[in-house]
């Protein structure tokens, strides 16, 4: 390969790039993948009584306010050295499960639906919702808007809020819930689990049924062999809400399980001139680059990687769709990108078991949902799944509990660097020479970004709405524009 | 909500300068006396949450920051109203986490909402929307006041 010089990647203010560079036959010689930051998390938030963590940093970006919410309020308890009752974590953990189930959905059959149900080079005018609505049908939209008008009644009986809840407090909830609220919750996950299974048939019908898409998935363009990393239970069944956090290897074998206080001797940070967001890396592997295998520390936090890191999923309906899926895709673990679309349902029908479990325990309705906090400890750290990947909030606080530190790793940061190699790949793989670049082959190698559900909103605390993303193929030697297109993420 | 209601809706983020322009917008409006029909909402979040928020209202009159292109060649505190005949026609690629506010409303119309006949954006060229703080810039501040008069006038309580 000759010598690349790329003076043109500069730091970006208010929107990603993904840059591809080629030779002269179109031959991918470099990808870089960019993002804009945004400035002063940290010193907005010292100097504050660290509660008002879990009401600022749901703020950060509007499309997981909850799994903030919920690491900040954990991160909290942490500070106080307090832990909430049986119930309030039951509450917490339905609340929870509530918000998964909405956002799984709507990445489904928004985000991954339109390249799978109308085809990855279709016409991009179509390739959408709309799109989706049209070929689907009428009532599968219907049904999504229903189930997230439902999800959202229910994390509004115990979050207080819709949107950004308000419940968590050191030590539990501010209020439990009634027998008449319980019932209307019984109602909603019943409906939640159906709604699951039709989506995992639908995929059925639609993805798994057609070989073409079998075959995608399953493409070594898509294929990386990383380190897998998720939050397991006492059984190492998958969880969202609490435990440890489990990495295992591109063999399958488990390298160590730690407690989230413990992050920063497990995880570093690797830093790249051309990025604000940097690269995070398992420490007892080490950073060895953008590559996969056993010897590099790069490592995914996502759906996939959470089946991967698991021994199985702790509902019956999702560990039959968790079985299926590794006999389908020839065992674990399965390092097929795309196939995180799959995991991602099979998540959504444990999310949706899960809060059916919750809703009818008895133990839900107990009003005991609080343990009022009587000294500091001063430093916490609280981890959750978030939909995108494992969650940190890290504070420290001075002996009156006002914050004096704040370290955050938010899910998507985890797959900075498999995103960064997967688009690579992706691209040397679809781009093989020749000149033409259709729009449908960008959009395939966008594919191999959107199976993580980037969300770029936190991950650089960025502004919530419209984020456009470009794509530009550029020569290499004179830096000419081949191919270009621009979409909001 | 009435069958002939408006919604002001102020959105942006209250931790990041100047796009808390349209939450500050919408408070201040909401603490003002009104015309009977209006309800008043603020947002922080876009996307199918927005089409939850619209449905069942007439009329949407939302307030935002924006941030313009550099070879737009807009100043800062400038005041832009969009009508929702300009939204149509874009190609937009619709996301989990934003989808435009023209899809929106054509999901949500295709779906059998309830969904506004009219949106008027009144959006302010911003200077900082990257910078964690809750001031407005003063260009943009400034604008805050004329964009209150105007919401008012097209309520008809001017």
């Amino acid at each position: 390969m000759r010598k690349v010089s790329v003076d043109p990647i500069t730091r970006l203010e208010g929107h990603g790039k993904i840059e591809i560079f080629v030779d002269d036959d179109n031959k991918v010689q470099n990808v870089y993948f960019q993002i804009p930051e945004l400035r002063g998390f940290e010193r907005f938030c010292v100097g504050r009584p660290v509660e008002e963590l879990a009401r600022i940093t749901p703020r950060i970006c509007g499309v997981c306010p909850e799994a903030h919410h919920m690491a900040a309020t954990k991160a909290i308890d942490a500070v106080f050295g307090v832990e909430p009752t049986p119930t309030a974590s039951m509450l917490r953990e339905l609340l929870y499960q509530a918000f998964f189930v909405t956002d799984h959905t709507t990445h489904f059959y928004i985000l991954a639906g339109p390249d799978f149900i109308m085809g990855p080079e279709s016409d991009p005018a179509k390739r959408n919702i709309l799109g989706v609505i049209n070929k689907v049908g009428l009532e599968t939209g219907g049904a999504v808007i229903n189930l997230r008008s439902e999800a959202a009644e229910l994390i509004s009986m115990i979050g207080g809020k819709q949107i950004h809840p308000v419940c968590g407090l050191p030590g539990g909830v501010s209020t439990a819930i009634t027998a008449e609220q319980r019932d209307r919750m019984v109602q909603i996950t019943t409906g939640m689990i159906e709604f699951a299974k039709f989506s995992l048939q639908l995929f059925d019908d639609v993805v798994l049924g057609n070989n073409d898409y079998v075959d995608l998935i399953k493409s070594d363009a898509f294929t990386h062999a990383t380190y897998n990393m998720g939050v397991v239970d006492a059984n190492n069944k998958v969880n969202f809400y609490d435990g440890p956090i489990r990495v295992t290897g591109p063999d399958g074998a488990e390298l160590e399980k730690f407690e989230g206080k413990d992050y920063l001797d497990h995880i570093a940070e690797h830093v790249e001139p051309y990025s604000y967001l940097t690269y995070p890396y398992l420490k007892s592997v080490g950073w060895k680059g953008f590559v996969d295998g056993m010897d590099s520390g790069v490592y995914r936090a996502s759906p996939l990687s959470r089946l991967n890191a698991s021994d199985g999923m702790a509902t019956p309906l999702a560990q039959e769709a968790y079985e299926r899926f590794y006999s389908t895709l020839g065992g674990k673990p399965v390092n097929a990108t795309l196939a995180t679309h799959w995991a991602r349902l099979v998540e959504l029908l444990y999310s949706a078991e899960r809060a059916h479990e919750l809703a009818t325990d008895p133990e839900i309705i107990n009003p005991d949902v609080r343990n009022i906090p009587t000294g500091i400890v001063g430093e916490g750290v609280g981890v959750v799944e978030a939909p995108r990947g494992t969650l940190y909030h890290h504070y420290k606080t001075d002996d009156k509990g006002m914050v004096t530190n704040v370290n955050l790793i938010v899910g998507t940061t985890n797959n900075n660097a498999s995103i960064s190699m997967s688009l690579k790949k992706a691209a040397e793989g679809l781009l093989t020479g020749g000149k033409e670049i259709s729009e449908g082959t960008l959009n395939m190698i966008e594919m191999a970004f959107r199976a993580y559900d980037p969300c770029f909103g936190c991950a650089t605390h960025t502004l919530p709405g419209d984020m456009p993303l470009e794509v530009v193929v550029k020569n290499e030697t004179t830096h000419d524009v081949i191919a270009k297109a621009k979409r909001n993420m | 909500m009435t069958s002939c209601s408006t919604l002001v809706l102020g959105m942006g983020n209250s931790i990041l300068s100047d796009d808390g322009v349209g939450l500050l917008v919408a408070e201040r409006l909401r603490d003002s006396q009104l015309p009977g029909h209006v309800e008043v909402r603020l947002s922080e979040v876009a996307g199918l949450r927005l089409l939850e928020l619209v449905r069942g209202f007439t009329h949407v009159i939302i307030i935002d920051a924006l941030r313009s292109p550099a070879d737009a060649g807009r100043d800062p505190g400038e005041i832009v109203r969009y009508e929702s005949k300009d939204f149509k026609g874009g190609q937009r690629w619709g996301s989990a986490h934003s989808i435009g506010i023209d899809t929106a409303l054509e999901l949500g119309r295709k779906l059998g909402c309830d969904m506004p006949e009219d949106v008027t954006v009144f959006a302010i060229e911003a200077v900082d929307v990257e910078t964690f703080g809750e001031e407005l810039s003063p260009p943009v501040a400034a604008a805050a006041e004329r964009v209150i008069s105007m919401v008012r006038e097209e309520l008809g309580a001017a």
